[in-house]
């Protein structure tokens, strides 16, 4: 019985071994392939390049060298922001206003603490209205009050002024939103973070998962297909584990393919932007960087986990579906348009008021995580609230899951006419 | 090992492929003739499991072979009209592939993916790219993934379609050679192929069997005798008319026409031994005029 065992799963191996031959040898994967990488690439260059900073004599310089200075410069906040500190950091924004001769001369001075700055400027101005120079305007005294600033903001924007109760979410959502607001361990850690910031707050990264998704449509989209539009399925449908084991292998080289492709591509690009620019300030909460308003109380290292799965899951998805579409319409061209049409078309559809709701569910929401994690979208289910990412992150794990029995048992009931 | 068909029908939206047909065959060549839409592709499918038929069934020693399911194809090895694979695939990875699907252990999937390499003259092409070898390569390569599994049942659909002469002997020859103690049904509507091979003819027509039997049998059962006589050209298309002519040789002076008939056609009309060629013509008269690769 072990001896079988051992024997199935080595056979299992090999035609999952072929399966992927199969795949990686086909010359357009393989020009998509290349394709990837070089884009995986310019996406590192470009997102790395985007990190800039001023030289004392008020050059601009910008990518490794940038980081490089911004580290040393912006790790002198490094720590709690407390009230002080805040107090400390306007104080000093104000008196480098005060004294630089040149706009350059400026910004050279003040860029160590931007990003204190930008909290103040966030924190005083009213969601929707910011100001750029709320920091350079207010009374230092004033400063301390930041953290209390960001729980009234965002009350009033939920909950509205007693006079006029904001409709858009209902009594359990705002409760949820209020205690998640409240959640937030204040005062918030600080340390140079450009690398996670430029990782997650920038396009590149959603842009990334898009193309990926898309080119990975390529190489799965054959797998079911191909065997239709190459003849060669009268062969394999007539052979002892044509309709049972080898369905299944070819499923199981479809998830290796995608998750191998998928976590290449986003560690490859993960590691060489976080390598130049830094892995400091995984540690602290997203809400120091770009997120000020996010009900999501996690570090930038938990966005990035939660971006890459939620990512992950989008992609199974949508990718099996493209497989189970290649499978049924026997057509590799028709279960290309799967990834590309999911990951796209929900992004302009959005943008018609009336289907922006509907659109939010859908699966691409999933590739641009950690571009939507300050936006107030929540999901009640049997009268809990929830995170709209912590639902969709299960759901559409649990319907790619069901598409597998789906495509294994309508594959193998394939007839060749 | 038998396989038997039991009121056996097809139907593609309303037209029958397939009707009602009855068959039992065990060991032996058997060959499927018949012109092209005869439904003999449709029939070695279902053989095959790749279609399911409307009504009737088909059994492999008294077991419904779709219930059989994996066990029933272990015993299959097929050939299709339009061989595919994969182009990227050397041969030898092409038929490591198919020994692994088929379910042979990795030991046993080594040693016959060598011995099939070298029968079917593969030996040089092992390492070449499926898409790079020729049309009599492929289809050797293809009757190899056939065989790897040492098959009782071997199905060929027109196994020697498209391949030159010396190709077409070299592969009826191997055929010959693997078909011991296994039942091999081969179609085609290359009459030559069978009329060497077959231990018995089995004729289609319009989805039904018209006849079967050996070539000497079928030869018999012929109503009508053969005839070759020499006539002016002026005098053929009279004759195409009222005859069925299985074949016709012009030279300078007139043409040499072999005419299938009950009563001599002409005074000068000689009687000829009938060979399966004219018993196709016979059969499937109407038809086989429209066939240009009939040989």
């Amino acid at each position: 019985m072990y001896f079988y065992i051992i024997l199935e799963k080595r056979r299992v191996k090999k035609m999952i071994w072929f399966e992927m031959k199969k795949i990686f040898l086909k010359r357009v994967n393989q020009v998509v392939l290349l394709v990837l990488l070089a884009i995986v690439l310019v996406g590192s260059f470009l997102t790395i390049r985007d990190v800039k900073c001023y030289r004392e004599d008020g050059t601009m310089i910008s990518g490794l060298s940038a980081a490089r200075q911004l580290r040393k410069e912006k790790n002198k906040w490094q720590g709690r922001l407390t009230e002080e500190v805040i107090q400390q950091a306007v104080a000093e924004n104000q008196a480098v206003n005060a004294s630089a001769e040149s706009e350059e001369l400026m910004l050279a001075g003040r860029q160590n603490l931007e990003d204190i700055r930008e909290l103040v400027n966030m924190g005083f101005s009213k969601i929707g209205e910011y100001d750029y120079y709320v920091c350079d305007q207010i009374a230092v005294d004033q400063a301390e009050s930041l953290y209390e600033k960001r729980l009234s903001n965002l009350k009033e924007e939920i909950i509205g002024t007693g006079q006029q109760e904001k409709v858009a979410f209902s009594k359990k959502e705002k409760d949820f939103l209020i205690q998640q607001y409240e959640n937030l361990k204040t005062p918030l850690y600080y340390e140079y973070m450009e690398g996670w910031k430029a990782l997650l707050d920038s396009q590149y990264l959603p842009t990334l998962m898009i193309i990926t998704i898309v080119i990975i449509g390529f190489l799965i989209s054959g797998i079911f297909s191909d065997e239709f539009q190459l003849k060669a399925d009268s062969i394999f449908f007539s052979t002892k584990l044509g309709r049972n084991r080898a369905v299944g292998a070819k499923i199981k080289a479809g998830f290796l393919a995608i998750t191998a492709v998928y976590w290449s591509v986003m560690l490859l690009f993960s590691v060489i932007v976080l390598g130049v620019l830094g892995f400091g300030g995984a540690g602290c909460m997203i809400q120091t960087g770009g997120n000020w308003y996010s009900m999501y109380n996690i570090t930038y290292f938990q966005d990035w986990l939660l971006s890459m799965c939620g990512g992950y899951v989008a992609n199974l998805f949508i990718l099996m579906l493209a497989m189970l579409i290649s499978a049924k319409t026997r057509s590799t061209v028709v279960a290309i348009t799967i990834p590309f049409a999911l990951s796209c078309a929900p992004m302009f559809l959005g943008r018609v008021s009336m289907l922006t709701e509907l659109m939010n569910l859908f699966p691409d929401m999933l590739l641009r995580i950690s571009k939507f994690l300050d936006v107030f979208l929540v999901c009640e289910i049997g009268g809990k609230v929830f995170g709209l990412y912590f639902v969709l992150i299960p759901v559409y794990l649990l319907l790619s899951l069901m598409l597998t029995p789906v495509l294994y048992y309508g594959y193998r009931k394939s007839e060749v006419k | 090992m038998e396989l038997n068909i039991t009121n056996l029908t097809k139907e593609f939206s309303g037209m029958q492929a397939v009707n009602h047909l009855n068959i039992t065959m065990g060991s032996g060549v058997y060959g499927l003739l018949g012109v092209n839409g005869a439904g003999k592709t449709t029939l070695m499918r279902m053989l095959c499991t790749l279609l399911r038929p409307t009504s009737g069934e088909i059994t492999c020693d008294g077991k419904e072979i779709f219930a059989m399911d994996g066990e029933y194809r272990k015993l299959l090895g097929y050939l299709p009209q339009d061989f595919g694979f994969y182009p990227e695939f050397t041969v030898e990875d092409y038929l490591h592939y198919i020994a692994t699907i088929k379910g042979l252990r990795p030991i046993v999937a080594q040693k016959r993916v060598k011995e099939m390499i070298g029968a079917v003259g593969l030996k040089k092409a092992a390492h070449k790219k499926m898409k790079k070898l020729s049309g009599g390569m492929k289809r050797r390569a293809g009757i190899a993934q056939a065989m790897l599994n040492d098959p009782k049942i071997l199905i060929l659909d027109e196994p020697t379609a498209g391949l030159d002469p010396n190709e077409r002997i070299r592969f009826r020859n191997l055929i010959s050679e693997l078909a011991e103690e296994r039942l091999v049904l081969l179609s085609t509507h290359i009459v030559s192929d069978v009329e060497y091979i077959a231990n018995e003819i089995l004729l289609m027509r319009d989805g039904e069997l018209v006849h079967r039997g050996t070539a000497e049998e079928l030869i018999s059962s012929m109503q009508q005798q053969v005839w070759k006589c020499y006539i002016n050209k002026n005098e053929v298309g009279h004759l195409l008319k009222k005859y069925k002519i299985s074949n016709m040789k012009s030279d300078a002076q007139g043409v040499e026409v072999r005419i299938i008939s009950e009563e001599k056609p002409i005074p000068n009309a000689i009687f000829e031994e009938a060979n399966l060629e004219d018993v196709f013509l016979y059969y499937f008269g109407e038809k086989a005029g429209e066939e240009n690769d009939m040989v």
